[in-house]
């Protein structure tokens, strides 16, 4: 992809923050019990998508304007949830070539990996600055978010394929 | 914000962003430069916030609208026996209190302080697993302040952590951040119990092998910290699990207050003056 054009830079702006606007309405869901603790980290997957199939132009910067717009409506401290996403955005960034090579179950593992080290990350930095105590619940969303990737994975494809950005 | 997506440069963006974001988490938890921007950022998405609410608020007019009258009716009928019963026990209430009082006077004590009660409507509920909010309508207007304690008609809630013109936003006793001082009602024992970031779990850390703990024991809000006003019930103990090798013991606990279910709140505010004061304050004008 040496082309990177204006349009296109445009119409994927708007694709990608619609996309984490969905993610952040999902977050949301009020749940029964006992899927509470398995749901996945939505705006997670969405960056990662994003930073994995358009490496080019999604990169840090944009995972941290994501993070900081969620920290506005989230009413979070600043600079954790934009830490953070930046450093999961560069992480796939610069491994997206391997990524993209893998089977989708070695994938998952990896992408597991990633948003795993994504919220040891956050935790740590809210832990410092907002008193977040980690439990062992915390970890639990890791499962479904690598359970619920691949068909994120599809859905955002169809949505990139809709919306033609290469 | 487009520019940020034609060309994203590697390793030079990463660590430009990451220097930005260490700054702001600086700024942000030891000034209060950041509250403006904040401010305006969240005017400017409100419209999002807005849509974002859609969903519930569609789910909570269905709720709401759709119900039966049997059902009706029940709820009147609760509600009126509930009322009976609660005006006959005030009755009592008042003699009590005046006892009260007149025992802390024999004990020259001084007096317990008054609480007064601000109702206020939940507006939104931002409910996502690390961070348990809520918003009320109730703001700077209304004379609420940082700080200041929320209950409803069970026991506590949480305290108030932002304050708006019009509105302001409430953090829940289970928010994984926030630790309220209880003391067990049965024996006075004093403590601190957690948010864990569930709606129905609490824990509490920190107790010797040797605490007198037991299922069941209703923890009351201590008064400690100078937030939270002393006696009102928060949570009912759920497990209590002694595990050898470990210093501490493993204590979980449930709310009482009904944390997702209350459509109002009610917001306590210390009357600043005493009664030593306002005499004071005579004297002092007495004087003048």
């Amino acid at each position: 992809m040496p082309s990177s054009n204006d349009s296109s830079s445009g119409s994927l702006a708007f694709v990608v923050f619609v996309s984490a606007f969905v993610a952040r309405v999902l977050t949301m869901v009020q749940l029964p019990g006992w899927l509470f603790y398995f749901w996945p980290d939505w705006i997670a997957i969405v960056v990662a998508y994003w930073a994995l199939v358009a490496p080019k132009r999604v990169g840090p910067f944009v995972g941290f304007i994501i993070g900081t717009l969620l920290e506005v409506l989230f009413v979070r401290k600043f600079g954790v949830m934009g830490f953070g996403l930046a450093t999961l955005a560069f992480i796939v960034n610069s491994t997206n070539l391997q990524l993209r090579a893998l089977f989708i179950w070695q994938q998952m593992v990896s992408i597991g990996l990633f948003i795993g080290f994504f919220k040891l990350l956050t935790s740590w930095l809210a832990g410092m600055v907002a008193g977040f105590t980690i439990t062992t619940e915390y970890w639990y969303s890791l499962l479904g978010t690598v359970v619920i990737w691949p068909f994120a994975f599809i859905l955002l494809e169809e949505l990139r394929r809709a919306v033609r950005i290469r | 914000m487009v520019h940020a997506f034609r060309k994203n440069s590697g390793w030079p963006q990463y660590a430009a962003v990451l220097v930005i974001s260490v700054a702001m988490m600086l700024a942000d938890s030891r000034t209060s430069w950041l509250d403006r921007p904040r401010n305006v950022l969240s005017v400017m998405l409100s419209p999002i916030q807005w849509l974002a609410s859609v969903p519930s608020t569609i789910g909570r007019y269905f709720t709401s609208t759709l119900t039966a009258e049997p059902d009706l009716q029940i709820a009147y009928d609760n509600l009126r026996n509930e009322y009976f019963k609660l005006k006959s026990e005030s009755l009592l209430l008042r003699t009590l209190e005046k006892e009260n009082q007149d025992l802390r006077a024999l004990l020259t004590a001084s007096d317990r302080l008054k609480e007064k009660i601000t109702l206020a409507e939940l507006m939104d509920v931002n409910l996502d697993r690390d961070n348990h909010r809520v918003s009320v309508g109730r703001g700077i207007r209304d004379g609420v302040y940082v700080g200041q304690a929320v209950i409803d008609d069970q026991g506590v809630i949480g305290q108030v952590t932002e304050v708006m013109p019009l509105s302001s936003i409430i953090v829940l006793i289970t928010d994984p951040g926030h630790a309220l001082p209880v003391q067990i009602e049965r024996n006075g024992l004093r403590t601190v119990v957690h948010g864990t970031g569930s709606i129905s779990l609490l824990r509490v850390l920190f107790l010797n092998q040797n605490s007198d703990i037991l299922l069941g024991d209703v923890l009351t809000s201590s008064g400690m910290g100078g937030r939270f006003p002393n006696g009102y019930p928060v949570a009912v103990v759920t497990g209590v699990k002694v595990i050898e090798d470990e210093a501490f013991i493993r204590v979980t606990a449930e709310p009482i207050a009904k944390l997702d279910r209350s459509n109002h709140v009610l917001l306590l505010s210390r009357h600043t003056q005493t009664q030593g004061e306002k005499r004071v304050e005579q004297l002092m004008s007495g004087d003048n």
